[in-house]
This record gives C-alpha cells, sequence and structure tokens, in this order.
C-alpha cells in the first residue's frame, strides 16, 4: 500500500555475484520521481591472486542477509508497513549466491506479509542507469565480471544487439589482476584502473576481436598473461626496453576499451540513437567513460554512466526495476520465487515502457 | 596527467560519471532525410546539427560525485527524466559539419554527400574519375578515443583487408561492389555505388504495408509472405555464395545487404513505390552484400557459424516480426552451400548454444 | 588542336592533365631513347595503347599516380613515370615499364599523358613547354604518327585483349566466365572492373 505520501515502496535484494546489496526505494507517482530511500552493500573479497568462490560467497551472502537488511531498513526511514513488496534477483548470476539471497527474500516476504517480485539482474541495471542518469532511450553498454551487452530497447524487450562471444571484459580484468596478484580490494578492476594510469610508455601489442557487434576476450588475456610471464622472466618490450605492470594495465585498458566503445559505437549506427548509457561494475572505469565520451561527442551525442553506488551490484536497482514491473500488476508467486544462472536480458517483457 | 602520457587528438573533456546533456534534435530529422538519398538514409543525414552540450549537469554531477563513497542520505532523490532534461537544455547548438577527408576537397562535378555516418567511418557518394560514375567513398577518421597506434594499425589493416577481400569476391561473382580506388594509410577507400536500398529498409517496408497483429502472423498464413520468404533465400544463397570464396564478413546485418533493383527500372522508379500493384515488386532485385569493413578470410565452420549467427541475432532485433522467416534464409544458405553448409549450419547450434550458456553468469 | 585536356575528378586544382593518342607511331625507338637518356625535355608518359581498355582503365592508372604525387609516396622518379607503372596490378617495376612502357618495334600505337603542376614548374626551370599549345607543339614535332581522339571507340581499336587478360590475370576468372559469352559488352565492362581494382590494389 501507498505510504503517507501516496508512494509506493519496494525493498529489493541483489546477491548475484560476490556484492550482497539490499536496498529500499520509493516511487512517487505524483512527479514521476524515483527516490532512494536506502542503498547497504556489503562486498566478498578474497585474497590478492583467487577469485570469489560460490560457495564461499553463498555462505557470505547468508552471514550477512541480515546485518544488511536490518541497516537498509533503519537508513531508510520507513516503517515495514509502508513497503509494498520486496524484490529480488531471479538471475542470472551465481546459484549459490542467487539462492542464498532469495531464501532471504522468501523469508521477509513471508515474515512481513509481502508480495515478491523476481527481477533480471541485467534489466535492474538498465532501469537504475536509467532512472539516475535520465538517459530517456539509450543503447546500453552492460559490462561486469560476468557480462557484456550492448543493448537497445525495441518492442517491450530489451534486445542484445552484441556481446561478448566468451568471457566478460570484467572476468578478463579480474583474472588479469589475478595473473599480476593484485589486490581485489576494493576491486580487481579499480586497481587494474589505477595501475594503468601510471603505464602508457608502451602500447604492447594486444590481439583485437571484434566480430561485428560481439567481441572476444579470452584471447587477449591469454596473449596479455603471457606478456606477464615475459615481464616476469626479465624480457624486454618490442621497443627492446623493460615494460612495467602499469604498462601491460594500460595496455589491456586501451585495448579492451576501445573494442567496447566500437562495438557500441556500432550498435548506435545501427538503431539511430546517439545516447550511451554504460552500466555493470566495469562502467565505474573512468578511462572508459572517458573513450566512450569522446565516441560519443563525435557523434554529436552524450554518455551517461554513473558512480560507483550504482555501477556496481546492488540492492536498490533491483528494487527500483521491480517496483516498475509490481506497477503493472507483476507479481512473483512463493512457488515460483526460483532462481536462475541463465536468464538472458531479452527473456523479460518489459511492460513499462512504450 | 595519465593522458599526459600521449597525445589524443581530441580530448573530450568528461566530467567523471557525468551525464552530458542530450538537447532537442531541432530541424525534423525524418524531413531532411527524405530529401536525401532516400535509400540510404537510415543513420544520418548530411547537414545534421549536433546539438552540443556545454557541460555537465551540475546537479547529476553533484549526485555522481565520485569522492562520495558514503552510502547516499537518507532521502537522497534522483534526478528523474523530467527533471534531468529540463535543467539541461541550455545547450548550444552548433552547425556541425564533419570535415571533408582530404581527397574529397579536391574539385569535383558535384559535391560530395555524406550519406552515413557509420560506426566505422563516414560514407560519401562522390564521382569516381568522371562526372558520370558514382562512387561510395568510405572515410575512415581517426577515432579520437583510441590510442593513436592502435588506430592506425587498425584502420590501415582493416580498410587494406576490405579492398582485398572486395576484390576476391568480385573475381569469384559474388555480387560485391567493385573497388575503385584506396589508399589505407590515409584512411579511404572508394567502391562501385550500388543502386538500390538496403534490405533492411525493404522488409520494414514490406512487413509495415502488413497487418500488425503480431498473433495472426505467427499463427501462419505464410501464403502473404511468399515475396519475403523469397528474398530470404536469396539473402542465404548469396552469403553461401561469399561463404565459398573463403570469406567471412565480419558484420552481416540486413543494413550491410542493398537490394538492387532490376536493371530495367531505374531507382528513380521504384522510389516512388506506392501503389498496391508495385507493392509487390517492394521485395524485387539481386542482393547485393557491402561494407566489408570487418571482413576476415576464411574457411573454418566456426566462423561461417559465427557470420550467420551474428545475422540470426542482428535479424531478430531488427525485424522481430519476420524471425520466423529466418530458417528459409539458413536452408536456401544449405541447399547452395552442399555438404559444407550442413556442417556450418550444425556448428551454428553450438555457436547458439554457447550464446546461451554465456547467459548463466550474472 | 589534337592534346585533350583530362578532367579528372578530386584532383588538386593546379594539376593539369593532358593526353594524346598517336597511330601508326614510326619513331619508338627515338622516344624511347629519349626516356632512357633522362632527356628533360621528354617528361611525358608513353604508354603502349594496346594495353589500354578504355579511358576509364587509362584515368584510373593517372589517378592513382596523381595520389602517390600529392601524398609524396612517388614510387619511380616523377609523376610520368608513375603512371606508367601505375597501370600494373603488379609490384614489379621494369616488368610494368616493359610492359606498359613503349617497346621498340612492337608498339605501335602510342598514348602520351602530360602532368603539369606547381612543384614541376618551379624545380624544372629548363623544361618552359608547360602550357597545352607548347606541349602539343614539341609533341607533333617529335612523335611520327597519326594523331586520334581519346575516345573508348578508338582504344577499343588498338586493344590488344590477350595481352590485357594475361596482365590483368582475367583468364578463367568465375566472375567473367558465369557471364552469358553472348554478353561481349557485359563481359568488358566486369573485366574492366577487375583491372580497375587490380590498379587500386597494387600494394596491399
Amino acid at each position: 500500500m501507498p505510504d503517507a505520501k501516496g508512494r509506493r515502496i519496494a525493498l529489493g535484494c541483489e546477491g548475484s555475484a560476490n556484492k550482497l546489496g539490499i536496498g529500499i526505494i520509493a516511487h512517487d507517482p505524483l512527479t514521476g520521481e524515483a527516490i532512494v530511500l536506502s542503498n547497504v552493500r556489503d562486498t566478498f573479497v578474497s585474497p590478492p591472486g583467487t577469485g570469489f568462490l560460490p560457495k564461499d560467497t553463498a555462505r557470505h551472502h547468508r552471514a550477512y542477509f541480515v546485518r544488511v537488511a536490518k541497516k537498509a531498513l533503519a537508513a531508510s526511514g520507513v516503517s515495514i508497513d509502508e513497503i509494498d513488496c520486496i524484490c529480488y534477483t531471479k538471475g542470472p548470476g551465481m546459484g549459490g549466491p542467487l539462492t542464498s539471497v532469495a531464501v532471504g527474500a522468501r523469508t521477509l516476504a513471508l515474515l512481513w506479509g509481502k508480495e515478491l517480485v523476481g527481477v533480471n539482474h541485467c534489466v535492474g541495471h538498465i532501469e537504475m542507469g536509467r532512472a539516475i542518469t535520465g538517459a530517456s532511450n539509450p543503447v546500453v553498454l552492460y559490462v561486469s565480471g560476468g557480462n557484456t551487452q550492448v543493448i537497445a530497447y525495441a518492442e517491450q524487450r530489451y534486445r542484445i544487439f552484441g556481446e561478448t562471444l566468451d568471457i566478460a571484459v570484467g572476468n578478463c580484468l579480474d583474472r588479469f589482476a589475478r595473473t599480476l596478484e593484485i589486490s581485489n580490494d576494493p576491486a580487481p578492476g579499480y586497481n587494474i584502473e589505477q595501475l594503468a594510469k601510471q603505464g602508457g610508455r608502451v602500447l604492447l601489442d594486444l590481439p583485437y576481436a571484434v566480430k561485428g557487434m560481439d567481441c572476444s576476450f579470452s584471447g587477449i588475456l591469454g596473449r596479455a598473461d603471457d606478456l606477464a610471464a615475459q615481464m616476469k622472466a626479465g624480457e624486454p618490450g618490442p621497443d627492446g626496453e623493460p615494460f612495467t605492470p602499469a604498462d601491460l594495465c594500460f595496455s589491456l585498458q586501451e585495448t579492451v576499451f576501445a573494442m567496447l566503445v566500437e562495438i557500441t559505437e556500432r550498435a548506435m549506427a545501427h538503431v539511430g540513437s546517439n545516447q550511451v548509457l554504460i552500466v555493470g561494475g566495469v562502467g565505474c572505469n573512468e578511462r572508459l567513460q572517458e573513450m566512450m565520451g569522446a565516441m560519443a561527442a563525435e557523434r554529436g551525442g552524450s554518455v551517461y554512466a554513473t558512480d560507483e553506488r550504482f555501477c556496481i551490484d546492488n540492492g536498490i536497482m533491483i528494487a527500483h526495476a521491480g517496483l516498475l514491473a509490481y506497477e503493472t500488476g507483476f507479481r512473483t508467486p512463493l512457488e515460483e520465487s526460483t532462481c536462475t544462472q541463465r536468464f538472458r536480458t531479452d527473456e523479460v517483457f518489459v511492460k513499462w515502457r512504450d | 596527467m595519465r593522458l599526459g602520457a600521449f597525445p589524443f587528438p581530441a580530448k573530450v573533456p568528461l566530467c567523471p560519471s557525468v551525464a552530458i546533456a542530450d538537447t532537442s534534435p531541432g530541424p525534423d530529422k525524418t524531413k531532411v532525410r527524405d530529401n536525401q538519398h532516400p535509400q540510404r538514409n537510415f543513420t544520418r543525414n548530411q547537414s545534421q546539427t549536433h546539438p552540443l552540450a556545454i557541460g555537465p549537469n551540475p546537479k547529476i554531477c553533484q549526485l555522481m560525485d565520485p569522492t562520495s563513497q558514503s552510502p547516499p542520505t537518507k532521502k537522497r532523490k534522483m534526478a528523474s527524466s523530467t527533471t534531468t532534461t529540463s535543467t539541461t537544455t541550455a545547450a548550444v547548438e552548433q552547425e556541425h559539419q564533419f570535415p571533408l577527408p582530404p581527397i574529397l576537397t579536391h574539385p569535383s562535378s558535384t559535391p560530395p554527400i555524406l550519406i552515413t555516418q557509420g560506426a566505422e567511418g563516414r560514407l560519401y557518394k562522390t564521382t569516381f574519375l568522371s562526372p558520370s560514375i558514382p562512387c561510395a567513398l568510405k572515410y575512415r577518421p581517426p577515432k579520437p578515443y583510441r590510442h593513436p597506434i592502435l588506430d592506425a594499425r587498425l584502420t590501415k589493416a582493416r580498410l587494406a583487408f576490405e579492398a582485398k577481400v572486395l576484390e576476391r569476391c568480385r573475381r569469384e561473382g559474388v555480387p560485391v561492389p567493385a573497388v575503385y580506388a584506396q589508399n589505407a594509410a590515409a584512411g579511404w577507400i572508394a567502391v562501385e555505388w550500388i543502386e538500390g536500398a538496403p534490405v533492411r529498409v525493404k522488409i520494414n517496408e514490406w512487413l509495415g504495408s502488413r497487418p500488425k497483429n503480431e498473433e495472426e502472423e505467427r499463427e501462419g498464413a505464410n501464403k502473404d509472405q511468399g515475396p519475403l520468404v523469397e528474398l530470404m533465400r536469396r539473402i542465404g544463397s548469396a552469403i553461401a555464395g561469399l561463404h565459398r570464396t573463403g570469406v567471412v564478413h565480419g558484420d552481416l546485418t540486413t543494413s550491410n545487404m542493398m537490394l538492387r533493383p532490376p536493371k530495367a527500372s531505374s531507382s528513380e522508379q521504384t522510389n516512388g513505390v506506392t501503389e498496391e500493384g508495385e507493392k509487390a515488386k517492394l521485395l524485387e532485385g539481386e542482393v547485393v552484400i557491402i561494407d566489408f569493413g570487418l571482413a576476415n578470410q576464411s574457411q573454418s565452420d566456426e566462423d561461417r557459424a559465427t557470420d550467420l549467427y551474428v545475422l540470426e541475432r542482428a535479424f531478430a532485433s531488427t525485424h522481430p516480426r519476420a524471425e520466423n522467416l529466418f530458417e528459409h534464409l539458413l536452408e536456401s544458405y544449405k541447399e547452395t552451400f552442399g555438404k559444407k553448409g550442413v556442417s556450418v549450419l550444425n556448428k551454428l547450434e553450438d555457436v547458439r548454444m554457447r550464446g546461451r550458456k554465456r547467459s548463466m553468469i550474472g | 588542336m589534337a592534346l585533350e585536356t583530362l578532367h579528372i575528378e578530386h584532383v588538386p586544382a593546379d594539376h593539369h592533365v593532358y593526353g594524346a593518342l598517336f597511330r601508326d607511331v614510326q619513331n619508338v625507338d627515338f622516344l624511347q631513347a629519349q626516356l632512357i637518356g633522362k632527356n628533360p625535355e621528354f617528361e611525358y608518359a608513353f604508354i603502349d595503347a594496346s594495353v589500354i581498355i578504355s579511358r576509364t582503365h587509362l584515368l584510373a592508372a593517372i589517378f592513382r599516380a596523381l595520389n602517390t604525387l600529392t601524398e609524396g609516396t612517388l614510387q619511380t622518379p616523377n609523376v610520368h613515370s608513375d603512371i606508367v607503372i601505375g597501370l600494373s596490378p603488379t609490384n614489379n617495376i621494369s616488368e610494368s615499364y616493359r610492359r606498359y612502357g613503349l617497346t621498340p618495334s612492337k608498339t605501335r600505337d602510342v598514348l602520351v599523358i602530360k602532368v603539369v603542376h606547381p612543384k614541376v614548374s618551379s624545380e624544372n626551370s629548363t623544361v618552359q613547354t608547360q602550357t597545352p599549345e607548347s606541349i602539343w607543339q614539341h609533341l607533333t614535332t617529335h612523335v611520327k604518327g597519326t594523331s586520334v581522339p581519346l575516345t573508348d571507340e578508338e582504344f577499343a581499336k588498338s586493344t590488344d585483349w590477350a595481352k590485357v587478360r594475361k596482365y590483368y590475370k582475367l583468364n578463367g576468372v568465375p566472375g567473367v566466365e558465369r557471364i552469358d559469352k553472348q554478353d561481349e559488352e557485359g563481359r568488358k565492362r566486369e573485366m574492366e572492373g577487375l583491372v580497375v581494382s587490380g590498379i587500386a590494389l597494387r600494394g596491399l
């Protein structure tokens, strides 16, 4: 039921990867505004040189769910009665962590007598990005540890125009961070970005793999790993001079981001749009935003990006996208409140857009 | 600081995490486009005005300030789409004409016309050698976002490849534009001008002229779709011909295929098609594959299947209402290509499966 | 006057191209000797007309050479010799001179191309013959042949298709063979396209 001010309120739970996030959002039907009431996150950080395993991540989410939920509720200032629905990430993502959070969401729904709304993680990113930036109908570049997609809206669906043909760009960066044994705190990608700022003396030659609006990163990672091995063995670079981890990070970023900007530009040309929205964890990267901005400006358009609070997986985006669906009458009955590792962006019927 | 390490041709000031406002598009684009080359106006027109934002919206800048790592405070308001646009309309509208590539700055009988600003470059309609030979000149300008070394390497390699692949196809009898001239280092290639319209436009015209009842279409009544099925078959066989020469296109979409009208009717006449009797002719013509900017030489089933997969997805997203007709394209591909075609289509199954698998990680 | 000004699209305004076609030239050996002796008064592109199929074919080679001139990437001593090798689809320069240039006692019809551009006039002060009139006068004085217009019809009369097919590798090409044998014009048009591409692609 709407609160005293006539607003709809949703609580969203996200845990498809190593971030556990719970957020509370309000939609004001009069102004059309979406208001973030709280957005709390706790990240499972694994030691340098390692990735996060589903089992450990799921354990983390189970252990922190109640703590994070309480914190989000307290920060929002709303009472349990005012909440209309509980939204959770149905997928895609890692099975264990997804399930842990789904169980948490079901518990809250049963405990408080609320209805459930299962949300597609990617659609959550897109809708939050649109709401935050005001981009009305952008081409969306969704880049994270698990996904690399170029998406545009058409006829009630977010359609995937291009995507990675193998690993996600974030996965490529994360794994290279492991190769270099860079810290995973706060995030491997962030640390690569900082290191890359010190590089740039040379641009090391890496494969450039774009096929239409699709791209591929595994070959690049393989080559970067080889170069890292050469560097550790003390071998010089192509110009005969030694190169550093910073040069490697710089070259990797320049290459993979150029590919991402290129496929985005191709999609923009294809659909005739000049707005681009970057979402997902890798979207925090300022170099990527800068390159995208240069491309968009040349096309007479604009780039829209958000910061780490909304780019990186969070609960508020699940609450927001869930509430949009809820307002169109969408519900997820308890017996259907499962989650799924595979859940393509274009499977969601987007009833809330024209 | 980090940018100082190498010079970018154009640095675009971009406040981190900022939305640069997009403003109202100015003149009615649709109308302007119609005056232009009506067959190829699918992305941009010649004298497009580019609204240039003067700067980031301070409100959003503040909201997006990346230095604030703390969770948002209680009841922080986000800009909804309406408030964003209203606060950022203070943008300067500026006549934005792309500088011509040097080769086109020299005199010609008619001025070059910018047809599209594609992803890889700009396509001009101009003349080759004499005023009576129209040509398409593709110019790949330096990309300001790309590292200059990487940019030069890619531009040159892609143009050279494009030229070689076109010539190879042409010699093998695959209908593609002939190469007229090129300067890979300077970033341009001039090819034969193909009359007609992109397949994408033609299919949409065709679909647009039919009842929009999705159910009805899905139910079948394939008899109505005869000409479209026929076109799908011609596309399939054109791609098979291409693949047979050892070339994969790398960017197959319905925008990258032209429907060249039969010689008897000039393009001028086909443009004016409105009458019922003429509608049947809408999808007539030879399928000419264009834009080999991402082409590669390959004989592998994997690459060929990926080529088809790229088209399949582009087709589904561009023509959702005709998605079910894609099988006709594949069928004709297989028929034209014979045994090889069968193994490519088997591989396509694998590629599709991988595509679905990819969505498993969040 | 039978010296023709050749207007080519997208060529700098201060570059002027002139051409003339002479039939049954009696002094090919003399002309060839002037080239070998690097006589500055004979800065022309002398082309064996039997390898030319059409005006478009010729202009494509000139256009390519003018491009290398403006880009400063000439492959031979001057733009005129670059026009001759510009006809070739291969990188073998001496073979190109042999095939497309003059061959004493073999070449009968001679195509002459003259490019006048600011750089030449300033560098080469000994050469004063830079107007169409003076060029024509010089040519008629030294080329012993009958001048005919540079039209497709005239080119067709002297084209040696066996040589053209060999030089541009057009024998047994599916793109040509798939065209109906009766459609002579269609086949020639397709071959012209391949010849032009061959010129465009050299060096890639």
